[in-house]
């Protein structure tokens, strides 16, 4: 290779060299850590909610008018009986909240009364009896609710459930020796029993407040009685989704007209829950996206457009270089050769800044540390950019005829 | 060597169709110096750059060392170029980006030569053209006898067994064309077949042969008026 060569002529072009090799830096830095984040909001994205999803969409319903807590939860209870004998519909059930939806009940889990700080924070789900099979929940130890333990809750009722389920997350947190069920934990309200562990259930929000406790989730036996904001959970027979979603506003007016359920998002498939949940991270990846294709594009118009120059400025000498016996095949090597090695230079001052960029984000917004698998693949599309950028140029150089080194300057 | 049997070169535009060679006749033998003279525009460079294998004609024939080289492909054609002809140039045409050593050693690494042997060569070659010492230095820095003295370095350094060269003192005052003319003559005594394109007829006369190019085509020189015209013009323009 006659690479000592190419270098010395590149002395003589240090400005065209430089600004090319500068570019390269700078789109790497910037690709590395974009790539870096849209893998970490992809890797978000795809975190499991626990739940049957294809088959499930949920109803938020409100009361109009004022009712008892009584008469509140005889309303809901005749509700999910209107919804179960919905052609299609699997199973029902009702809660404050549910996973994705972006808010709800979240408390402190204490191991022991007079602890101070708390053990860890947890998403409270109320649930009855037939939560964890609507969901889609698996149950992995201890026994799911029994109907008569489900009982309704007004808002100014403290939280004291005699039972719970928990997680396998929340479980393996409190109780490392996986012997969480029959042990006492204690609420806001105080104490009180595990009696179930499933297997996974995400918290109801996937924003970074719920993070410390993704997975760390609570299952009370309570019905919550209040007139605003209940969800009723469906699960339908599989390919029933749709037709149900349409049904099922359409007989809770009929069997009772005093509610209101919002046209627009007041009952939502699974689906779009998840699209809604995860709208910012998406459009991050897209944003993070969109900057790296400009970038790579710009730095290859930028070599294409150099490169053309260089070769138009040296047709003479490419003509004379191939009179004294390049081949084509030479030339072309020429600038490919000479393009890698301002690439090579450029790729490494550029993971240079690619991690200084880094440590930046990772001080500025609690970014995780960049890998270094995403420093290769910068190093690697840049320089598979380089060359694909400089060929077309550089198999214009090597058609220059021989016989450009006789012509007249 | 150097054989050419009604050889025509046409280059072709839009609108006209020049022949540049037409019906060109020639042969160079093995070790001879030669002379190419002729009136601007008779076919001089054209006829050097097809002997050198830098373009391609039109009709006719031309054998290289016994090698008909219309039948040769682009890569072979480059081969012969680096390995058995050297180019001089009027230009010059050093590659401006490197110095001395890096342009004289250009055919040789295209030779693929391994670095040892291509050093010895280069500094050889720039010690037979005096320049040894200017090695690091790059073209710009050079007097026009410097470059052409590196350029005919360069076609030295590949021991070619011919030489091409186009007016290669052309842009050369007198004192300068004379120790160049002096070069390619030892070169030739060293055995190598030499054509030169001049309008020089003093450093023609110095040649072995005097080959006359006129309106793309070699003519007999005792025989044609048009010779006689084109020395006598010649002489009252040169400088000397
Ligand atoms: N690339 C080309 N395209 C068209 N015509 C050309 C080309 N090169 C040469 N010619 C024509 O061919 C003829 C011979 O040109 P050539 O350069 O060989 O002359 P020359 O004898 O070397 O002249 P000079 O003494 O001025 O260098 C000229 O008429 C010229 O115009
Ligand atoms: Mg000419």
């Amino acid at each position: 290779m006659q690479i000592k060569p190419i270098l010395s002529a590149l002395r003589r072009h240090k400005a065209g060299t430089f600004l090319i090799a500068m570019q390269i830096a700078l789109t790497l830095a910037i690709v590395c850590n974009a790539l870096f984040i849209i893998q970490q909001r992809l890797a978000h994205l795809a975190e499991p909610s626990g739940l049957d999803e294809p088959n499930i969409f949920v109803i938020q319903n409100e009361w109009v008018g004022a009712s008892t807590p009584e008469q509140l939860d005889a309303k809901m209870r005749e509700d999910l009986g209107v919804l179960r004998a919905l052609p299609g519909v699997q199973d029902v059930t009702l809660s404050n909240s549910y996973p994705l939806r972006g808010g709800g009940w979240d408390d402190g889990v204490k191991l022991t009364a007079d602890q101070v700080q708390d053990t860890t924070g947890a998403t409270i789900y109320f649930a009855d009896e037939r939560f964890i099979d609507t969901l889609g929940l698996k149950l992995i130890a201890g026994r799911n609710f029994r109907a008569e333990e489900i009982t309704p809750m007004n808002v100014r009722d403290r939280l004291g459930p005699p039972v719970v389920m928990v997680t396998k997350a929340l479980a393996d947190k409190l109780f490392p020796a996986g012997d969480a069920v029959g042990k006492t934990i204690y609420l806001v309200g105080g104490p009180t029993t595990i009696v179930g562990v499933v297997d996974l259930l995400q918290a109801q929000s996937v924003d970074r407040w719920a993070q410390s406790f993704a997975y760390r989730s609570v299952i009370v036996p309570k019905r919550l009685a209040i007139s605003l904001g209940v969800f009723y959970i469906v699960r339908t027979q599989p390919g029933q989704l749709d037709a149900a979603m349409r049904a099922a506003p359409k007989a809770l007016f009929a069997h009772n007209p005093r509610r209101v359920i919002n046209d627009e998002d007041g009952v939502l498939s699974f689906k779009e829950v998840r699209a809604k949940a995860y709208e910012r991270d998406r459009g991050m990846a897209i944003l993070m996206g969109l900057i790296c294709v400009t970038l790579l594009a710009i730095t290859a118009a930028g070599i294409v457009g150099l490169t053309s120059f260089w070769v138009g400025q040296r047709r003479k000498q490419i003509g004379v270089r191939r009179a004294l016996g390049a081949t084509r095949q030479d030339i072309l090597e020429y600038f490919l050769t000479e393009n890698l090695l301002i690439s090579c230079g450029g790729a490494l001052f550029g993971v240079l800044l690619a991690v200084a960029i880094n440590l930046w984000l990772v001080t500025r917004f609690e970014l995780h540390r960049l890998s270094l698998v995403y420093l290769l693949m910068g190093v690697v599309i840049l320089l598979l950019l380089g060359q694909g950028a400089v060929l077309a140029p550089a198999m214009r150089a090597s058609r220059v005829s021989p016989v450009e080194a006789t012509r007249s300057v | 060597m150097l054989k050419m049997t009604h050889l025509s070169k046409v280059y072709r535009t839009e609108v006209v169709e020049t022949y540049a060679l037409r019906d060109f006749n020639i042969n160079v033998s093995e070790g001879e110096f030669v002379a190419v003279t002729g009136p601007s525009g008779s076919g001089k460079t054209t006829f050097l750059t097809i002997a050198g294998l830098l373009e391609t004609f039109t009709g006719g024939q031309y054998h290289l060392d016994g090698v008909e080289v219309s039948n040769l492909n682009d890569n072979e054609r480059s081969r012969i170029r680096n390995e058995k002809i050297g180019f001089i140039f009027q230009a010059f045409n050093l590659i401006p980006d490197l110095n001395v050593f890096d342009n004289v050693e250009v055919p040789l690494r295209y030779r693929g030569m391994k670095a040892p042997e291509r050093k010895e060569r280069i500094m050889n070659a720039l010690e037979r053209v005096g320049l040894a010492s200017r090695s690091k230095h790059y073209p710009a820095e050079l007097s026009g006898g410097q470059q052409q003295r590196v350029a005919i370095a360069r076609a030295l350094a590949g021991s070619p067994r011919l030489l091409l060269a186009d007016e290669p003192t052309g842009n050369l005052d007198t004192q300068m064309a004379r120790g160049v003319m002096e070069l390619l003559e030892e070169i030739h005594r060293e055995g190598a077949t030499i054509v030169m394109v001049t309008h020089d007829p003093e450093l023609a006369a110095r040649a072995q042969r005097n080959v006359h190019i006129i309106d793309g085509q070699v003519v007999d020189l005792a025989e044609d008026p048009r010779f006689h015209q084109a020395v006598h013009a010649a002489r009252a323009n040169s400088p000397a």
